[in-house]
C-alpha cells in the first residue's frame, strides 16, 4: 500500500552471499535487495541463515564469498565500526546497552560531545532529547538503563541508531520481550522510520507482525534465499510452507476428552496481587492461562511449582491437600514444571542430554550409593524415543541441540519425573515453526494419556492450538474464562486489555491508558 | 587448529609434566632419586589434598577462600586436643573443626545469600582470627606424641602417608562426581543453579555438603603440614587457597563451574611441585619459584576450554 516506488534503486544489495563455517554451509549463494524507505521483512526457521546474515550486516562475520553493496557500491563490513560508518545499525535480541549509564551516555557512547577534554553534558543531554523527541518518545536522558523496562531499552537502542544517522535499521526479534501493547506501539514506530525514509530489515518469525508491517517479505531456508514477495502477494499459509518446505497442520485446539479434576486449586492468594485464583485441572484437558505481559498469569504458574511465595490457597492433587512450598515438593507430589527461559533455568549446557533428563530422578536409576549407567541409558532410551529427541549420543552435551530439541529434554525431564500435571510455560518460546508443530503434537499426545496440562503462553495463537479451555489475567487478577468456539483470539485479546470491562481500567491504569512511558511498572511482573 | 588446543586441553598437563621431568633429570642428577621424588610427591600431595575438595567447590561454581585459614585452625584443634585425648581424636577434631567451617561458609552462601567469594574471603579473615585467639599466638608442639607424624610420615609399600591421603581422597571425590547423586547434583548447580532448582535438586543442602568436605579438606591438608613439624600455629598455611585455586586451575577444570577434573587437580599439584623443586635443585633464587607459578597459571588459563568469565571471550564468541 504504502510500499515505496518498486523502480527505486536499492539501498543494500546482497549478492550471492555466502558464509561457511566449520562443518556447515550457513548461507549459500543469498541475493537480495532492500529499497530506501522499505521495511523488509527476513523471516525462516531457527538455522535458516538469519543470525548469520544479520551478522554479517553487523560486521560482526565476513561473508566467504558474495558482496555487499551500498548504494551501488561494494563495501567491506570488517568490523562493527565500519557497519556503523556504512549507515547499518543492527539491534540484537540481546541489546548493547551498557546498563549502568544513562540513556544519554548509551545513545552517544564514542561519540560523546565535548568542550575541550571534558563531556559537554548539556549538549549531550540535548542531543539525547531531540532525538528521542524524532521518536515521538518522552524519556529523562538522565536515567540510568537498567532502570528502564525493556520496551524502552529497545527505544533508547533505536534512538542510537537514530543519531547515527542510520539509514538502515536491522532489528533482530524486536518483540521477543514486548508485550502485545508494546508491540503494537514498535510496529508504528517502525513505520513512522520507513516513512521518515530509513530503510527497516525486520527479521522475526512472528508471522502476524510481518504482515503487519512488511512492504516485503524475504524468505530463508537452510541456508538459501527462497523468495522475496511483496507482502500484498502473498498470504501466511505461502510463508509458512516456503520456511518450512511443507505445509503445516491444523491451528486449532484437537477434541479433548477431559476426565476427572486431577488438580484443583483454591483461592490461591499472591502478595500484592488483587484477587485470589481458582481453578479445576481436568485429566486430559490442557487449561491455558493467557494474559498480557504482567497480567498475572506467569505468577501463578511459579506459585504452583513453589518458586513464589504465597499469602493464601489450597492445592488438591488427586484429592490430597498437597504443600507447595518448594520444586522438591511440588515434583515429589506429582506437579512438573517446563521453565519459559530455556536457557537460563531449563538446560545444564554443559551436561549430556541423558544426565540432563535423569538429573531428577537419580534416586530411580542407582544400584545401591551408585548411579547406574544402563537404567540411566534406559530412561534417555525411553524419552528420547517418545518424544523423539534427535541427539547424537546420549553423551552428547545438550548445548549441542538446537533450541527445539533442547526444549523436548527439558520435557523429558518433567515426564521422567512422573508428573501427572505438568506446568507449562511458554512451551515454545525461541523454537523455530517446524519443532513448534513437533512439540504441539507431542503436548496433544501427552493430554491424550491422560496428563493434565496448565499452559502459560504469550502467544494466543498457541493457546488456541493447544489450550481447550483458557483463564484470561488482566491486571493481576482473572477477568474471565473462555471454552470451546467461545476460545477465540479476539474474544481472548478482548479480556486481556479489559476492553468493554470498566472495572478493569481503573484497577490497571497503565493497561488501559494509550501512549507513552507510563507503562514501566507493569514489565517488572 | 581447534583439534590441536583439544588434544592439548585434555592431555596437556600429563605431557608437560612429564617433559619438565625428564628435563630436569637431565640437568640436574639430584632429581631423578627416589627419595627427591618422594619429597616432591609429599609437596604436591599437600596442596593436592585440599584441591580435591576445591576442585568439587568449583564444580558447584563458587570456590572457597577460607581454606588457609581453616588448615590453621584445624591444625591448632587437632594438635591441642592429642596430648589429651590421643591421636585419633585429635583428627576427629580438626575434621571436625573443618566441617564446622565449611559448614558456616554454605550456610552465608545460601542462607544470608552472600555471594561465595565475598563469604568466604569473609571467613578466611574470621577463621584466621580465631585460630590466633585460640593458640593466644604462640605455637603449639607435641613433644613426644610422634605417633600423630603418621599423617605426613607414614608410609605404605614406601609411598608417603600424604601422597596416600591425597590419591584416595581424589579418586573417592572422581567416584562421588561421577557416580553418585550427590555429584551429579554438584554439576547441576554448577552449570545452571535456577535449572538445578527446577529439576528438583536441593541447591542449599547439596551446597552445604560441597562446603562442609572442601572444610574437612582444609583441615586434612592443615594437619598434614602441621603433622609434618609436630608444630601448629595460627599462622599455618597462609596463602594456601590460592595454591589450591591455582593447581585445581592449572589442572583443566573452569573456574565457570559444571564441570571437574580430579587427574587434572593432582597433575596441576604435581606439575607446580616439581617445578619448585627443580629450581631448588637448580639453586635458582626462591622469588623466580612465585614467577613461574604465576606464568603457568596464565599459560594454562589461556590453554584452558572455558573462558567465559572473561569478557573478551565473550565479545569473540557473540554471533
Amino acid at each position: 500500500m504504502n510500499a515505496p516506488g518498486t523502480t527505486a534503486p536499492p539501498l543494500l544489495q546482497l549478492r550471492g552471499i555466502s558464509r561457511r563455517f566449520p562443518g556447515v554451509l550457513a548461507l549459500d549463494n543469498v541475493d537480495f535487495d532492500v529499497r530506501p524507505g522499505e521495511v523488509h521483512a527476513l523471516v525462516g526457521e531457527n538455522g535458516a541463515g538469519k543470525s548469520t546474515l544479520i551478522n554479517i550486516l553487523a560486521g560482526v562475520h565476513q561473508p566467504s564469498a558474495g558482496n555487499v553493496e551500498i548504494n551501488g557500491r561494494p563495501i567491506d563490513l570488517p568490523t562493527p565500526l565500519s557497519a556503523q560508518h556504512a549507515g547499518i545499525s543492527v539491534i540484537f535480541q540481546e541489546f548493547n546497552l551498557l546498563p549502568t549509564l544513562s540513556v544519554a551516555e548509551n545513545v552517544f557512547i564514542n561519540r560523546e560531545p565535548t568542550k575541550g577534554a571534558r563531556i559537554d553534558w548539556p549538549a549531550m543531554y540535548r542531543r539525547t532529547t531531540e532525538v528521542l523527541a524524532l521518536l515521538d518518545v518522552d524519556l529523562d536522558p538522565r536515567v540510568e538503563v537498567r532502570d528502564l523496562p525493556v520496551a524502552q531499552q529497545q527505544l533508547v537502542e533505536i534512538a542510537k541508531a537514530l543519531s547515527f544517522k542510520a539509514s538502515l535499521i536491522v532489528m533482530d526479534e524486536p518483540t521477543a520481550a514486548l508485550s502485545e501493547r508494546e508491540v503494537e506501539r514498535l510496529l508504528k514506530l517502525v513505520r513512522t522510520l520507513a516513512d521518515g525514509g530509513v530503510s527497516v530489515l525486520y527479521v522475526s518469525h512472528k508471522l502476524t507482525e510481518v504482515f503487519a508491517i512488511a512492504d516485503r517479505i524475504t524468505v530463508l531456508r537452510d541456508g538459501r534465499h527462497v523468495l522475496t514477495e511483496n507482502r500484498s502477494n502473498l498470504n501466511e499459509r505461502q510463508v509458512i510452507s516456503a520456511m518450512v518446505g511443507r505445509e503445516l497442520i491444523y491451528t486449532t485446539c484437537p477434541e479433548r476428552r477431559p476426565g476427572e479434576v486431577v488438580f484443583r486449586v483454591r483461592s490461591l492468594r499472591l502478595p500484592g496481587s488483587p484477587a485470589a485464583v481458582s481453578l479445576d485441572l481436568r485429566a486430559g484437558e490442557v487449561l491455558g492461562l493467557a494474559g498480557l505481559m504482567g497480567s498475572g498469569s506467569t505468577d501463578v504458574m511459579l506459585a504452583l511449582f513453589g518458586l513464589q511465595p504465597v499469602d493464601a490457597g489450597e492445592v488438591t492433587l488427586n484429592g490430597s491437600a498437597i504443600a507447595i512450598n518448594g520444586p522438591q515438593t511440588a515434583i515429589r507430589a506429582g506437579v512438573g514444571f517446563v521453565p519459559d527461559d530455556r536457557k537460563k533455568a531449563g538446560v545444564l549446557p554443559d551436561l549430556s542430554v541423558m544426565h540432563n533428563v535423569t538429573v531428577g530422578i537419580l534416586d530411580r536409576v542407582r544400584t545401591g550409593f551408585w548411579i547406574d549407567r544402563r537404567k540411566e541409558r534406559a530412561v534417555i532410551d525411553d524419552y528420547g524415543q517418545k518424544l523423539n529427541i534427535r541427539y547424537s549420543s546420549p553423551n552428547q552435551m545438550v548445548s549441542g541441540l538446537s533450541g527445539g530439541n533442547q526444549q523436548k529434554v527439558i520435557l523429558a525431564r518433567a515426564l521422567a519425573e512422573n508428573c501427572r500435571v505438568l506446568l507449562l510455560c511458554e512451551p515454545t518460546r525461541g523454537v523455530d515453526v517446524g519443532a513448534k508443530a513437533e512439540i504441539y503434537t507431542l503436548i496433544d499426545r501427552l493430554v491424550e494419556a491422560g496428563i493434565a496440562v496448565l499452559l502459560q503462553s504469550s502467544e494466543l495463537p498457541e493457546i488456541i492450538r493447544l489450550a481447550n479451555r483458557c483463564i484470561v489475567f488482566a491486571g493481576g487478577r482473572p477477568v474471565g474464562e473462555l471454552a470451546g468456539a467461545a476460545l477465540t483470539q479476539p474474544a481472548v485479546m478482548e479480556l486481556a486489555t479489559g476492553l468493554g470491562r470498566d472495572e478493569t481500567r481503573v484497577k490497571a491504569p497503565a493497561a488501559a491508558a494509550p501512549g507513552d512511558s507510563g507503562n514501566g511498572e507493569e514489565a517488572g511482573g | 587448529m581447534t583439534g590441536v588446543r583439544k588434544f592439548l586441553q585434555t592431555y596437556a598437563i600429563g605431557l608437560i609434566v612429564l617433559v619438565v621431568a625428564v628435563v630436569l633429570s637431565l640437568m640436574t642428577p639430584h632429581f631423578f632419586r627416589v627419595e627427591n621424588l618422594l619429597n616432591v610427591m609429599t609437596n604436591a600431595a599437600v596442596v593436592a589434598i585440599v584441591g580435591a575438595g576445591m576442585t568439587l567447590a568449583i564444580a558447584s561454581g563458587n570456590f572457597d577462600l577460607s581454606v588457609g585459614s581453616t588448615a590453621a585452625f584445624a591444625g591448632c584443634v587437632s594438635m591441642s586436643v592429642v596430648p589429651t585425648a590421643g591421636v585419633a581424636a585429635g583428627i576427629v577434631a580438626g575434621l571436625l573443626t573443618g566441617a564446622l567451617v565449611g559448614l558456616a561458609n554454605g550456610l552465608i552462601i545460601t542462607e544470608l545469600r552472600v555471594p561465595a567469594f565475598i563469604a568466604t574471603l569473609g571467613m578466611l579473615e574470621i577463621v584466621r582470627g580465631l585460630a590466633l585467639i585460640y593458640t593466644q599466638g604462640r605455637d603449639i608442639y607435641l613433644y613426644g606424641q610422634t605417633e600423630y607424624k603418621v599423617l605426613s610420615g607414614g608410609h605404605i609399600f614406601g609411598i608417603p602417608m600424604p601422597v596416600l591421603i591425597a590419591v584416595g581422597l581424589a579418586g573417592l571425590i572422581a567416584l562421588v562426581v561421577a557416580q553418585t547423586r550427590f555429584g551429579r547434583h554438584v554439576l547441576a548447580i554448577g552449570n545452571s543453579l535456577p535449572a538445578a532448582r527446577r529439576s528438583g535438586v536441593r541447591t542449599s543442602l547439596v551446597l552445604w555438603g560441597v562446603f562442609v568436605i572442601v572444610g574437612m579438606t582444609a583441615a586434612l591438608s592443615g594437619m598434614v603440614i602441621s603433622a609434618q613439624v609436630l608444630t601448629a600455629n595460627g599462622r599455618l598455611a597462609t596463602g594456601l587457597e590460592l595454591s589450591a585455586i591455582a593447581v585445581v586451575v592449572v589442572g583443566g577444570t573452569a573456574l565457570s563451574g559444571g564441570r571437574a577434573s580430579l587427574v587434572g587437580t593432582l597433575l596441576g599439584a604435581l606439575l607446580v611441585a616439581v617445578i619448585n623443586n627443580g629450581l631448588n635443585l637448580l639453586n635458582v633464587p626462591i622469588f623466580y619459584q612465585e614467577l613461574t607459578v604465576g606464568i603457568l597459571l596464565v599459560v594454562a588459563l589461556a590453554l584452558s576450554v572455558d573462558r567465559s568469565f572473561n569478557p573478551f571471550t565473550q565479545l569473540r564468541r557473540q554471533q
